[in-house]
């Protein structure tokens, strides 16, 4: 069943044109995976699927409701978690759930199990009665995600939850996600490590410059690429590997040399391996081989030409 | 009326906002003292002890000011950092403005009555009619919450509509004469008397201590007017800020 939906969506800043003819869905109980690098329009999409970004075509239909979707019974149905931690400073961890629990109509006994629940749920169980101001970045982080909890929403929008925290919050996180999947939460789930979407997500969109290049499961994705087979060759004197020769091979596509490493990409499935090493080690030393098993990453590289973060970003 | 079950939250929220809690309660209370050792017995030419008037006129003082934590906590919650959040909840945007406004009212009428209390029972300043200064606290604060919500609503740049804020609450500090006097013109003796709220509610203070209640009530009634005035241009520059 299809929870959300966009068709044709087009959004513009100015002259700008932040969302593209935008067409999805997003079904019941899965985890979507929204992937982009910066400014590639992600949030934008996430402010005007949930009706915070007004659009300037096309339709959105949440819960079914094409003609009101931002309608209350929809939001009390709707959960996001923001790109930027949107806490309550001056109150302590289990205040901030209260206050959101209330506004969300529950009451008594039942808020705060829900509140307890939610503090249990992104592991902060034991730090309800703290203040977040002396929380670490990851501490907050998680807090943030719990505020969009306590109601028990059936769709979860989560803007990069996971920007900037330590492995142990993440893994912490990542298996809170697929836990509220597994108990029925429909998720979206905005990122910038492949790694986090490859683990969770049943399916991912990839986006660039406002448009979305390409969905599917992960493996479709990477089918899409594995066309092609791509070996690395370390060699000790790389200006004496004759690359003519190699480009000659039956299937070889391209022939590449950076530094002291030969990349060469060929059709899949013509099997070129063995010829490309032996027309190398007639010329120079071998110092390594890879040959790449293509991931997320590549498939996004392909697609875009573009790494989903810097180098520098990794840790 | 979802709403409602915010307010203790809002109100812990202000209570807990330690800048505004020293500027507009340790500061005063601390002038207060300063004042107290100074003037310690001195009396003005109606007999009445300068200590009792500046004690009135400190804790009116510090009412054109309580508005900023309105202004502050409207810009957070609806217009910047908790925007996203706030729009998306399940509850009508505008009554949790509303819930927002009169929390920081009572907040600054609860500041002003500790700094009563301060005065009374530490300084031991007899302030007279104390329900009757009460109603003007209250009067004074909706004022200066209605203004700041204005300035919030038709000022682009937050940060020159927290200076206008702070020059609506200095500026009728100076023009009532109470750093320095003002000028014999009728137009800056207008200011500090019937154009000025502060000077409006401490005259009205004042004369409800001496017994002149018509007068008292009078003044009351100008600072009532006012706030009926800016209620409705708050309503009109609100509703053009949400389109
Ligand atoms: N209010 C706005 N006015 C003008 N331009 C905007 C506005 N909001 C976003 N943009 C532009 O739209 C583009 C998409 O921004 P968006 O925040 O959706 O990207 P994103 O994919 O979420 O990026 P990030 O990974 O950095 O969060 C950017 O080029 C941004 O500059
Ligand atoms: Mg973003």
């Amino acid at each position: 069943m299809t929870i959300a939906s966009m068709r044709g969506v087009v959004k513009r800043y100015g002259s700008y044109v932040a969302l593209d003819c935008i067409d999805f869905d997003i079904y019941e109980g899965e985890i979507i995976g929204l992937l982009g690098p910066n400014g590639a329009g992600k949030t934008t999409l996430i402010h005007a699927l949930t009706g915070l970004t007004p659009v300037d075509h096309g339709t959105v239909s949440l819960f079914g409701q094409a003609k009101q979707p931002f309608s209350r019974q929809n939001k009390e149905r709707l959960g996001l978690v923001t790109q930027d931690i949107t806490i309550f400073d001056e109150l302590t961890a289990k205040q901030n759930l209260l206050f959101f629990a209330g506004v969300y109509g529950l009451k008594g006994k039942e808020k705060q199990e829900r509140v307890k629940e939610a503090l249990d749920f992104v592991g902060l169980g034991d730090k309800g009665d703290k203040n977040p101001a002396k929380f670490s970045g990851g501490m907050k982080r998680r807090l943030n995600i719990a505020c969009a909890l306590t109601h028990r929403p059936k769709l979860l929008i989560m803007d990069e939850p996971t920007v900037g925290i330590d492995p142990q919050s993440r893994n912490h996180i990542l298996e809170a996600v697929k836990k509220l999947r597994d108990n029925g939460t429909t998720i979206l789930y905005t990122s910038h490590y492949m790694e986090e979407v490859q683990a969770i997500a049943s399916r991912v969109i990839i986006m660039d410059q406002g448009q979305m290049i390409k969905e599917g499961t992960v493996e479709q994705l990477i089918e899409t690429i594995q066309s092609e087979e791509k070996v690395r060759i370390d060699v000790t004197e790389p200006y004496l590997v004759p690359v003519n020769q190699l480009e000659a091979i039956a299937g070889v596509k391209q022939v590449a040399v950076a530094g002291n490493q030969i990349s060469v990409i060929s059709a899949a499935g013509s099997g070129n391996l063995d010829r490309i090493l032996t027309i190398v080690k007639e010329r120079t030393g071998v110092v390594g081989i890879q040959a790449d098993k293509p991931n997320l990453e590549d498939v996004f590289f392909t697609l875009t030409g573009k790494q989903l973060r810097d180098r520098g970003e990794r840790e | 009326m979802r709403v409602i079950s915010t307010l203790p939250f809002t109100l812990l929220r202000m209570l807990k906002s330690y800048i505004f809690l020293l500027l507009l309660l340790v500061v005063p209370m601390l002038l207060l003292t300063f004042f107290y050792f100074i003037l310690s017995d001195a009396v003005n030419e109606s007999g009445e002890s300068y200590l009792y008037e500046t004690a009135i006129s400190q804790v009116l003082v510090f009412q054109l000011f309580g508005g900023s934590i309105v202004m502050t906590f409207i810009h957070y919650d609806l217009f910047t950092k908790h925007k996203e959040r706030m729009q998306l909840l399940p509850f009508h945007l505008p009554m949790y403005a509303a819930s927002i406004v009169a929390c920081g009212t009572l907040f600054s009428i609860i500041l002003g009555v500790c700094l009563m209390v301060f005065s009374h029972f530490v300084l031991g300043v007899m302030l007279g009619n104390e329900l009757w200064m009460l109603v003007i606290i209250c009067l004074m604060a909706i004022l200066s919450s209605l203004v700041c919500l204005i300035l919030t609503f038709s000022v682009k740049s937050f940060k020159l509509a927290e200076r206008l804020s702070e020059i609506y609450g200095i500026g009728f500090v100076v023009l009532a004469g109470l750093f320095f006097p003002m000028p014999q013109t009728p137009f800056f003796q207008f200011m500090g008397s019937y154009g000025n709220p502060l000077a409006l509610s401490i005259m009205s203070v004042k004369e409800m201590n001496r017994g002149n209640s018509s007068e008292a009530l009078q003044y009351a009634c100008i600072l009532l007017l006012a706030i009926a005035v800016l209620f409705v241009v708050m309503l009109l520059t609100g509703r053009r800020k949400w389109g």
